[in-house]
């Protein structure tokens, strides 16, 4: 079990600022690191990995700094975004010589244990340059997973990859967060991270905009109008209802459901029991109509 | 030093395009040098200012370059040395290990090759040969430790080292007397100097310092370009923002 | 995403399924196109002033900038020389310079090469280029010119410093006008054919280290090696094929040409007179090197497919 600590941390180049004054915890689970391209990702990947000095602030691994630690490796596996690799050897190789370069008692298994977990095994004599851009970075997971770290970093591990590739990644990654290790991986695809991560971590123009749970980060920004798509056994009895009790802004009844939008997130949520339960209506169905990352992002991008 | 840092190492080197030219490069030296001995008949002052001139000045310092970018800077180009980088190893094993390998890339495909020109070009006694072979040797660590840390400093290594190495000290140390003392070719040459004696005059083997100041300057120059690799690399940077 | 929401009753909510694209403003172009040329013509003009850094961040301003200098100082320190000794010539002639500055030109071609075409290779941008009203041999031209150009400018100012020098030295006017002209010459065939190897050797060796590294040992071990070549074929008596195998050098080349075409002294020193033949062998072996270059080039852009 191991956590990555953020405190206060900046990063400027001359005079642009690509990560300003961010702190987070980063624990056990699952983490999408989120973001339009440019808000800073890479940048704070590049910190939390040991590539890059913060500017202030400070990273630290369990209450270690990380910058200008090696010693960190033997816990922190990382994947870089960079295609490049050592294009003159193949995949098993590769992978060995980073078991070797860890000083792993018995590199031969755990190469081959960490090749096996990313589904490389028929493919692992073959030239690296030869690979597709999805066994490239399956590879490169290997070689961040052959030593067992306790925290994984993933620069945009879903580049390039296919459907079936990106769920078997999708797997690989909960099942070493529910052995209980830390998971970081940055996207700007919300569809990703919104299947994957327990946790989110919002950075927009280089600012932490948002953190926790993406749900509850929407709960937390009520100004917002919410939407819901709501069927029920009497429309139209219902939307008279809401209307006159004033916990929803406005209703549409013209379609065969109601849409419904409430800027009240939580006079709305309690009301709808008690106006349907009154009335005698029965409710079929409440969908959040806009509960998707993409709106909650799309928001946090706008404001 | 460390075993596979050391092999990938030499795979990404001698990989490619690179090898390729190295071998030409080594074949031109011996083509000249079959040349010279033919135009001159094997006389040691024509063989001396081949091994001099094209030897030491040109094809070392090439060489030096061609391998500090293969060992280092292409991989600092294109990102892939993170995964060197992010391992529990020291920096300077890390180094060491690429300087190793980069010496004796040098060794085989410049320091060898110059002995083997002064042999097929004229020699006598085997004299001229180990006085350039000492010499290139100690050219050799020098470069290679020179280059390898311009690559790390600079993306621009390949430009900045060649400005020294041929527009330093082969043109202007031609006009300005003061900067041939200041040349790594200078202070390797300086032993050969020494080594040949009496001899060294009529052979051409001039050097603008004398042996002692000649070592010592290859020692500072070498060791404090190893220093300055190791600082920067400890703390070299990387970030996929290009 | 929307497809888990909707996914019990799609009819129920139609709004959802039916889709619809919104208007926010986009408008279509029905204006004219600009066709090839003026591709060609941006192509040309882009690679041009990338050679510079000009519209790239500062950092890629620093290498051409320092060599520009370097190669510009010198005819600003002649130009003093010729005004403080009060000479009647410029210490160094106009068709000399340019081969006497040799390693500066070459680091020049050897540092920018590359980049004129070596990325667009590594990272597969050809097919973007294709998919425009434009020819892999109109890229090629415009590639080629660009960098050509570019080499000629700086070669030219460096000319013209010269002579601006000579003028400010009130060195006689007639001499140093022919003297220029004589130099321009040398600029324009240094350009075509230094251009033309560097980006063969560039087009080759896709990474951009390699690249540099690659076109300066070329150029600065053919110089060796043909320089070498020339003293030890002239003292072995044999001049005429000294001098030849000596033009091996693109410098020695091009010094050659100019020795036959306008009689000036060989920057180079070579002494062999080899009348109308080797005007014509010389300027047959330059125009050689660019067509073939320009030929090897257009193959190599032939395999670029969408890898």
């Amino acid at each position: 079990m191991s956590t990555l600590e953020l405190v206060g941390v900046s990063r400027w180049y001359g005079d642009v600022v690509a990560v300003n004054d961010v702190t987070m915890t980063v624990g056990p689970g699952v983490t999408g690191l989120l973001g339009p391209n440019g808000a800073g990702k890479s940048t704070l990947i590049s910190m939390m990995g040991g590539f890059l000095p913060p500017s202030s602030g400070s990273v630290t691994l369990d209450g270690v700094p990380v910058w200008r630690n090696t010693e960190v490796y033997r816990s922190i596996g990382l994947v870089p975004e960079t295609e490049a690799m050592y294009d003159m050897v193949t995949g098993w190789e590769f992978v060995l010589a980073n078991a070797r370069l860890h000083g792993l008692a018995n590199p031969v298994a755990a190469a081959r244990a960490a090749v096996d977990q990313v589904d490389m095994m028929d493919a692992r004599n073959r030239d690296i340059s030869g690979y597709s851009k999805g066994m490239k970075q399956r590879i490169k997971m290997a070689t961040a997973l052959v030593h067992n770290p306790t925290v994984l970093l993933l620069d945009e591990p879903f580049n390039g990859m296919d459907p079936r590739q990106r769920l078997h990644l999708m797997e690989l990654l909960q099942s070493l967060a529910a052995q209980g290790r830390t998971v970081l991986f940055s996207s700007h695809i919300l569809e990703e991270v919104e299947q994957l991560a327990g946790t989110i971590e919002v950075v927009v123009a280089g600012r932490h905009a948002a953190s926790g749970d993406f749900r509850r980060i929407r709960k937390l920004m009520t100004q917002r109008p919410h939407q819901y798509t709501i069927r029920s056994s009497d429309n139209r009895a219902l939307a008279a209802a809401m209307i006159a009790d004033g916990s929803a802004d406005s209703v549409d009844v013209s379609s065969g459901a109601l849409a419904v939008q409430a800027s009240d997130f939580g006079r709305f949520v309690r009301a709808l029991p008690k106006l349907a339960c009154d009335g005698d209506v029965r409710l079929l169905e409440v969908t959040p109509a806009d509960e998707s990352l993409e709106s909650v992002f799309s928001y946090l991008v706008a404001r | 030093m460390n075993v596979t840092v050391m092999q990938l190492t030499a795979r990404n080197l001698l990989g490619r395009r690179r090898a390729m030219f190295l071998v030409i490069l080594l074949l031109l030296l011996l083509g000249l040098a079959m040349l010279t001995r033919w135009a001159s008949d094997a006389s040691p002052n024509a063989s001396s200012v081949l091994a001099n001139g094209f030897a030491l000045g040109t094809v070392l310092p090439l060489m030096g370059l061609l391998v500090a970018t293969g060992v280092i800077g292409a991989e600092i180009d294109d990102g892939s040395i993170v995964y060197m980088l992010a391992k529990p190893l020291r920096r300077r094993e890390i180094l060491f290990s690429k300087l190793a390998v980069g010496f004796a890339a040098v060794f085989i495909f410049a320091v060898l090759p110059t002995m083997a020109a002064v042999v097929i070009a004229g020699d006598e006694g085997g004299q001229l040969m180990l006085a350039y072979g000492v010499s290139a040797v100690l050219a050799a660590i020098a470069y290679t430790a020179i280059f390898v840390t311009l690559g790390i400093v600079t993306r621009n290594a390949v430009v900045f080292g060649l400005l020294y190495a041929l527009l330093w000290e082969t043109v202007l140390g031609g006009y300005v007397p003061g900067i041939r003392a200041v040349s790594v070719r200078q202070w390797a040459l300086s032993v050969a100097e020494r080594m040949l004696g009496s001899q060294a005059n009529g052979w051409a083997v001039t050097s603008e310092v004398g042996m002692t100041t000649g070592l010592v300057m290859l020692g500072l120059v070498t060791v404090a370009a190893v220093y300055l690799g190791v600082r920067r690399l400890r703390t070299l940077t990387l970030n996929s923002i290009e | 995403m929307a497809d888990n929401k909707a996914a019990p009753d799609a009819a129920a909510t139609p709004e959802q399924s039916q889709g619809v694209i919104h208007d926010i403003g986009f408008r279509h172009y029905d204006g004219p196109r600009l066709g090839r040329g003026w591709i060609v013509r941006s192509l040309l003009a882009e690679t041009f002033r990338g050679v510079f850094g000009f519209g790239r961040p500062a950092r890629a301003k620093i290498m051409p900038w320092i060599l520009v200098g370097i190669l510009l100082a010198p005819p600003l320190i002649f130009a003093l020389i010729a005004v403080l000794l009060s000479l009647d010539a410029l210490p160094m002639s106009y068709t000399a310079y340019l081969p006497g500055m040799q390693f500066v030109v070459s680091l020049f071609v050897a540092s920018r090469a590359p980049y004129c075409v070596s990325r667009d290779l590594r990272h597969g941008v050809m097919p973007l280029y294709l998919s425009r009203p434009i020819r892999r041999n109109d890229y090629v031209l415009a590639k080629f010119a660009g960098l050509a150009l570019a080499m000629f400018a700086v070669l030219a100012a460096a000319e013209t410093l010269l002579f601006v020098g000579a003028l400010l030295a009130k060195l006689p006017l007639g001499a140093q006008i022919t003297g220029y002209l004589q130099g321009l010459v040398v600029a324009v065939l240094l350009s075509l054919v230094l251009a033309a190897i560097g980006l063969v050797i560039a087009a080759v060796t896709p990474r951009r280290g390699l690249g540099v590294a690659a076109i300066i040992t070329v150029l600065v071990v053919l110089s060796g090696f043909a320089a070498i070549v020339a003293v030890l074929l002239t003292r072995a008596g044999s001049a005429s094929l000294g001098n030849y195998l000596g033009s091996l050098d693109p410098y020695a080349l091009v010094d050659g040409i100019a020795v036959s075409w306008f009689g000036v002294d060989s920057a180079f020193g070579r002494q062999a007179d080899l009348g109308l033949a080797g005007g014509v062998a010389y300027a047959v072996g330059a125009t050689a090197i660019v067509a073939g270059g320009i030929a090897l080039l257009m193959r190599r852009c032939k395999k670029v497919g969408i890898a």
